[in-house]
């Protein structure tokens, strides 16, 4: 250990020992909780007002009954949420726009000889490189090419290939990417 | 109540017993008094944004993701409320009041000398800017991480390691003016 | 997997949406499957705090799980969600509050790139009252091919102010990048480029609102 370290490890000592709060804290802090909504009626209430889209997920019965007797424990009245669905009514709530205009086909190609997978990845599909609407298919030479949905607006995203490398589209706008060090490529719809 | 786990005792106050809450609170007010208290640098400060973070747990208790980790989460919560309440409160009672050290624990020996020493550090702590003195007490007082530190506060690992640097050498000058350190 | 492990497996995932959903409104359920707890809580207190102070949320929880896509560590993704968020509240201070979602993710694209508060001032007085969205997106991708801060902005509020529209720009950028790949010098070619659309534009298109 330095010097400074030893220096500072003393100091960081002295700085440990116990503080002693007034002797009222804990009945003040107590008195604050109990002024506010408790948590049972606090469920109640949400669950009595609370819209809420209920989708079932096609499990077999027995899972689903084990699901209902999880969700017993857990004190919660809901079925299985289709997880990308679920967004969807939150993503109105936060942005309960304008009507969105309708997304745009967008070609995305890559020249990539050696590759045996390629996929459009970006923050218009999660991400997510399994997206079966986001799949490029080799059309000979080297060249692979998707149409997919994209957003009217500004988007970031990428090349996937083989599950493992990414690649910015060599023909886009680029995006200087510091964040994780992998570049990425911006699109920016627009209306038609 | 007392020897059961944060998570059960979330699952009772979750359930609707309000009284279980305070066994989290005399869990964890002491630790994290301290925080406060170094953060802030006085009593009534530390003990508003120590309660604030208690009801605010409490009404978010719901959202608590891992209530074994109740510990950590309620942290967090508190070191934003100190940023909160200092930015607030800012030109209030920086000064370090005798009376203050009364509040911490009882010196070994030579206890006069021990507290003259804890308030030179304290008066040397309320002197850094709040970021730094943040990052000071979770890395040397606390004894988080970076990565850990990281995740409390939003700042990246690098970005911490100036702020508790720059906090050193500033403690270092201030120190050196009263002692030889 | 086995049917059992099957079965564990989709009433660990079916609970998680469940806590997801039930912690309350605005978490986006894809966070909850695709980072581990102490990311998760820390990028959702900085998404709730994004939120509270009314900036758009999605750019934040897209961030998140980009990073999580290219297999970052937790730590780094809240780093990097936190950064979004305050070159967010930059874009929004410099753009207005009328600023679309779009134009504040432009600019803090910008921003990365090394745009100042003031050259974004600037480029959005030249738009006047279209959106920046595009004439950002084209300046940052100038600076990506190694085009000095100062010499793209300047371009890019040129042909904003010879009433260049987006498809034009969009053109121009597709130009300029096609003959940086022919061996031109990208600050030569950029401004060649330009030079040829507003001379074009002053001869042409009418001078915007």
């Amino acid at each position: 250990m330095s010097d400074d370290d030893v220096k500072m490890s003393q100091i960081a000592r002295v700085l440990r020992a116990p503080v002693r709060l007034s002797a009222s804290f804990d009945a003040r802090v107590m008195a604050a909780v109990r002024r506010l909504p408790g948590h049972e009626r606090l469920k109640l209430w949400a669950r009595l007002t609370t819209p809420r889209t209920v989708t079932v997920m096609p499990l077999s019965w027995g899972l689903l009954a084990a699901s209902v007797a999880l969700f017993a424990v857990l004190g919660a009245l809901h079925f299985v949420v289709d997880v990308d669905r679920a967004a969807k009514p939150i993503a109105n709530a936060l942005f309960p726009a304008q009507a969105k205009p309708a997304p745009q086909r967008v070609q995305f190609v890559l020249v990539a000889p050696d590759a045996k997978k390629v996929a459009v990845v970006g923050d218009f599909n999660g991400w997510d490189a399994s997206h079966a609407g986001y799949q490029a298919q080799h059309r000979g030479g080297g060249v692979w090419s998707v149409t997919a949905p994209v957003p009217v607006g500004h988007h970031r995203y990428s090349f996937v290939v083989d599950d493992s490398v990414w690649v910015a589209d060599p023909t886009a706008p680029r995006v200087v990417d510091n964040d994780y060090g992998v570049p990425n490529s911006a699109i920016v719809v627009p209306q038609e | 109540m007392e020897a059961s786990s944060d998570a059960v005792v979330v699952s009772h106050v979750l359930r609707g017993d309000v009284d279980a809450f305070g066994t989290l609170v005399e869990r964890y007010r002491d630790r994290y008094a301290r925080y406060a208290f170094h953060m802030l640098g006085n009593r009534e400060d530390a003990e508003e944004a120590l309660q604030d973070a208690f009801t605010r747990a409490y009404r978010s208790l719901p959202q608590c993701e891992d209530p074994e980790r109740f510990g950590a989460w309620l942290f967090r919560i508190l070191v934003n409320r100190c940023r909160t309440v200092g930015a607030r409160r800012g030109r209030r009672a920086r000064t370090f009041v005798a009376d203050e050290t009364a509040l911490l624990g009882a010196a070994e020996d030579h206890p006069a000398e021990r507290t003259a020493w804890r308030e030179e550090i304290d008066r040397a702590l309320q002197q850094l800017r709040p970021d730094q003195r943040e990052a000071f007490l979770l890395k040397y007082v606390e004894e988080l991480g970076y990565d850990e530190m990281s995740q409390l506060t939003g700042v990246g690992v690098s970005a911490l390691k100036m702020r508790v640097m720059r906090a050193c050498e500033r403690m270092r000058e201030l120190l050196s003016e009263v002692h030889s350190v | 997997m086995t049917k059992s492990l099957r079965t564990v497996t989709a009433l660990s995932l079916v609970a998680r949406a469940v806590a997801a959903q039930a912690s309350g409104a605005g978490t986006d359920p894809r966070l909850a499957t695709r980072l581990d707890k102490p990311t998760y809580v820390a990028v959702n207190a900085i998404v709730d705090s994004a939120r509270a102070a009314k900036l758009p949320t999605a750019p934040l929880v897209d961030k998140a799980l980009e990073g999580a896509a290219k297999g970052s560590d937790g730590p780094k993704i809240v780093s990097a969600v936190q950064q979004l968020r305050v070159r967010m509240t930059s874009a929004r201070a410099v753009l207005g509050t009328s600023a679309t979602s779009d134009e504040i993710k432009a600019a803090s694209a910008a921003f990365e790139a090394g745009v100042s508060d003031r050259d974004l001032a600037r480029v959005k007085a030249a738009a006047g009252k279209r959106a920046v969205t595009m004439p950002l997106a084209v300046l940052t991708d100038l600076i990506g091919r190694q085009i000095e801060v100062a010499t793209a902005t300047n371009l890019v509020i040129q042909l904003e102010k010879s009433g260049v529209k987006d498809p034009e720009l969009a053109l121009f950028q597709r130009n300029v990048r096609a003959d940086i790949d022919r061996g031109a010098d990208p600050t030569v070619a950029a401004q060649t480029r330009a030079r040829g659309l507003t001379q074009r534009g002053a001869s042409t298109s009418k001078p915007s609102e």
